[in-house]
């Protein structure tokens, strides 16, 4: 067991938050050692979902695959999709003979929804964030705007949480009925409500309090220990992959790129709690901008499902049987920062090596350099500060 | 000590029956039972109207829906458990249609009321767990040490100028000596559950209470030094004001420094009820629940239901310290020339609007603001609390050192305030002092702004957060 080997010290007291612990965001188990109310020593243990999903993805064939990718980042699935099909599709370009062309109302909808479900992630982590420090109303308020999207992708999808919407070569239907009348007027609504929502929570003193200060990481600390995503950003660190390394329809959206700088004020220190959290209420901002502009470049349907600029969905079931040889590294930004998928293909109808890479597993390693020193409750901000999802943790 | 006319009533009609000697520690326990009553009924009422207020405050339907239909089925499947299935569900049917019934159960879906019931019934039939290596005997005890701690307390709230259990030269003190029990009980609930999380709670629940008994006791204090007694029917006797305008007699707005303390008051009681933000004990999120973490079924409702009696305590006492206990705001000298029982009924009803109000700021706060760390919470107290409530106090003094008032009601007799003599300043002398307070106020108000914390944000990111009006 792992607490035999932290050191034995009288004085202190071994507690074991989680796996069954309120607010350890799902089965995380930190073993840590408090003096009193001070945290001493921190020990993640993790692998209590572990599903081995990658071992799973080499022994099924290439679209079977897809709705594993939902099961690994299950707040998020659609940028999960999103990241295995730009994998695969990067795969079967590097042969002409097996390229694929995605069509253009297709990239519409794929940006569009990643950004949508990115707003619904980031929603559930500041009100997660919200709840852990001990206000349930604003977690309420923001599962109330989750809902509608989860309403609006239940229409197009059929699903509500695990969507298995964005495949290889497009996705898997086009948009129902009225979807672009509904997001436009979802988005109308949404502004308004966050803005009540961070009158209510996000501008709190104590709230600020709270969150000023606690769990520094600095931008070398972020960039040493691989953080990713608004955890790099809280850190001042200005890296998104979507302007930086852009993929699918992004090169042509404009939006702006959050970074930390001390939000809390005279208290506040650049990468702690507070910058993290403000960072994710701004990308909710941005992503509400990119929505709009997907939605006024997007070509209308036609009735060819391949169509180049109308269709949803290229035919690439005959290319998946003999793909080209080697291998492919991905990587898209999730709401939890880089995904990457390392496909390794060996010509035949399953991949040959699959490895996933998430932004929640490389932020777990910070917690035994940063907890100790924090006190109890600190260590709850900082975990729903860094919006871990076990299941990316142990895939 | 008092115990009020009721008592006395009460025990002369029990020795008219025969009772004897016995006759007045009966109608004491007669007495004592009432606040019990009250306390549980209350806390079965203060529970719907939390999850009335979380919903309000969360915008969403809550568990308001709740209808009376599971406990019908309920019955009818008890008093008819010989018949088949079939035949139970064509009775309840029948009785759900009944004119009377149905529109009863409508009623009762219409209000949530059902939840009040599913909530007790659940409470009552839940195991009570004892965990194997529990210190059984505290285990145990803790629950009753809370409960005695907070029912016992209830005995000095003034309800009416006729109808009280006690009121005694003392009861101010009491009371809060009393509530300061509590914390006996969570801290033994903490160490004989023999769990690490309980254990944390029972420590914070000790920091936290004793450092806010000590705001609470300065307000008493100053409240005392005004009114010249530390007996509860004494300070409302003394905040009696004759005329339309009954509530100008209140220490509320008798001085500035009384408006300062009534926050130091409420806010310092909010801790020791232990409610959020002020919830370091229990904490959920935290320490999964504190204190309670390994109390289930009943056990744990005590708990809960001492928590309320709490909240009603510190209702009361505010409004009794502060507001003018159970005075009505307007035509205070008409109500009190009422025949004893219909005052005592006139201000029982105005009184329990006082507390309940109090109780519904509480939840309101409770379901708006986020929970303290414990080091927050001990810095509020020491740091900011008391060094304020300590200037009020020594402010006030010198206030009443230049009004000339020295304890005149002190000779009040319990409840008979309409022929005292209640001396108070002139009215220049209270709107020069609260004139004084509130320029100073603004003085420090500008000197915070100019020199005090900086915007916490980049005003264009608040724009982006917050909208336009800021």
């Amino acid at each position: 067991m792992s607490h035999a080997n932290l050191e034995q010290n009288d004085d202190l007291i071994t507690l074991n938050m989680g796996p069954h612990h309120p607010s350890t965001h799902g089965v995380l188990r930190l073993v840590i050692q408090t003096d009193g109310e001070i945290v001493r020593t921190c020990k993640p243990e993790i692998g209590y979902l572990h599903r081995s999903i990658e071992k799973i993805g080499e022994n099924l064939e290439w679209y079977q695959f897809v709705p594993y990718t939902d099961r690994v980042d299950y707040v998020c699935s659609m940028n999960s999709n999103l990241a295995y099909a730009l994998g695969v599709e990067a795969l079967l370009n590097k042969k002409p003979e097996t390229a694929v062309e995605i069509p253009l109302r297709a990239e519409c909808i794929r940006v569009l929804f990643a950004e949508l479900n990115r707003i619904s992630s980031h929603l559930v982590s500041v009100g997660a964030a919200a709840m852990d420090m001990g206000a349930y109303t604003p977690f309420l308020h923001g599962v109330t705007q989750r809902e509608f999207i989860n309403d609006i992708l239940e229409k197009t999808c059929g699903a509500r949480l695990t969507y298995n919407y964005i495949c290889i070569g497009g996705v898997m239907r086009d948009l129902h009925e009225g979807a672009e009348a509904e997001i436009k007027a979802f988005l109308d609504q949404l502004e308004p409500a966050m803005h009540s929502f961070n009158a209510l929570i996000s501008t709190n003193t104590i709230f600020r309090a709270r969150f000023a200060g606690v769990g520094v990481i600095d931008r070398e600390k972020a960039i040493a220990y691989g953080m990713v995503g608004p955890n790099l950003r809280g850190a001042g660190v200005d890296w998104d992959l979507r302007r930086d390394r852009p993929y699918g329809l992004y090169p042509k959206l404009k939006f702006e790129v959050p970074v930390g700088k001390a939000y809390a004020g005279s208290k506040g220190v650049l990468g702690d709690c507070y910058d993290r959290y403000i960072v994710r209420l701004l990308e909710i901002v941005e992503s509400i901008k990119l929505c709009r502009q997907v939605l006024d470049m997007l070509p209308p349907p036609s009735e060819k499902a391949d169509d180049p600029i109308g269709g949803y969905r290229v035919d690439v079931t005959k290319k998946l049987r003999t793909p080209p040889k080697g291998g492919v590294y991905t990587r898209v930004e999730n709401p939890r920062g880089e995904t990457g998928y390392y496909i390794v293909s060996d010509g035949t109808k399953m991949p040959y090596r699959m490895k996933i890479r998430t932004g929640s597993f490389t932020a777990m390693t910070i917690f035994e350099t940063l907890v100790p020193g924090m006190m109890v409750s600190d260590v709850v901000a900082f975990i729903g500060s860094l919006d871990i999802v076990l299941p990316e943790v142990d895939r | 000590m008092n115990f009020g006319p009721v008592q006395q009533a009460i025990a002369t009609s029990l020795s008219s029956w025969g009772f004897g000697a016995a006759a007045e520690p009966a109608a004491l326990l007669i007495l004592l039972l009432i606040p019990f009553g009250v306390a549980f009924s209350i806390s079965g009422v203060a529970q719907y109207f939390e999850r009335k207020v979380s919903a309000i405050v969360s915008r969403r339907y809550g568990p308001s829906t709740a209808g009376g239909e599971g406990v019908l089925r309920l019955v009818v499947n008890l008093a008819f458990f010989y018949l088949p299935a079939a035949s139970r569900q064509s009775i309840e049917k029948t009785v759900a249609n009944l004119p009377g019934v149905k529109q009863l159960l409508h009623f009762v879906r219409y209000f949530g009321l059902g939840q009040i019931v599913a909530d007790g019934l659940k409470m009552f039939l839940k195991e009570d767990i004892v965990p194997r290596d529990a210190d059984r005997f505290l285990f145990r005890g803790a629950t009753y040490m809370v409960m005695l701690a907070s029912f016992v307390a209830l005995a000095a709230l003034p309800i009416s100028q006729n109808f009280y259990l006690t009121d005694f030269s003392v009861a101010a003190i009491y009371t809060t000596s009393v509530t300061g029990l509590v914390v006996v009980g969570l801290l033994i609930a903490g160490w004989g559950s023999n769990n690490k999380w309980s254990l944390l709670g029972g420590v914070r629940a000790v920091a936290q209470i004793v450092s806010y008994e000590i705001p609470v006791a300065l307000c008493i204090a100053a409240v005392a030094m005004w009114c010249g007694t530390l007996s509860f029917q004494g300070m409302i006797a003394a905040q009696y004001q004759p005329g339309i305008f009954s509530f100008l007699g209140w220490n509320l707005f008798q001085s500035p420094f009384f408006f300062i303390l009534s926050f130091v008051y409420f806010t310092a009681g909010m801790a020791e009820c232990n409610r959020t933000p002020f919830d370091m004990a229990e904490s959920e999120s935290e320490l999964v629940a504190g204190y309670g973490t390994e109390y289930s079924g009943l056990r744990w409702g005590l708990f809960f239901i001492s928590e309320y009696t709490d909240m009603i305590l510190v209702g009361g006492i505010y409004a009794a310290l502060f507001l003018g206990g159970y005075q009505s705001p307007f035509f205070e000298e008409h109500i009190v020339a009422l025949p004893p029982v219909w005052e005592a009924l006139a201000h029982g009803a105005i009184f329990s609007i006082k507390f309940l109000a109090a109780i519904g700021v509480m939840m309101w706060l409770r379901w708006t603001l986020p929970r303290f760390r414990i080091d927050q919470v001990m810095r509020l107290a020491w740091v900011r609390l008391i060094p304020l409530s300590l200037i009020c106090l020594f402010l006030l003094a010198a206030s009443m050192l230049w009004f000339g008032q020295n304890g005149q009601v002190a000779s009040v007799v319990y409840g008979r305030f309409v022929s005292s003599p209640v001396v108070r300043p002139e009215a220049w002398q209270t709107l020069s002092v609260w004139g004084a307070t509130l320029a100073a106020c603004v003085g420090l108000v500008v000197l915070a702004k100019k020199y005090g914390e900086p915007k916490p944000m980049p005003e264009n990111v608040r724009k982006a957060l917050v909208g336009g009006e800021g």
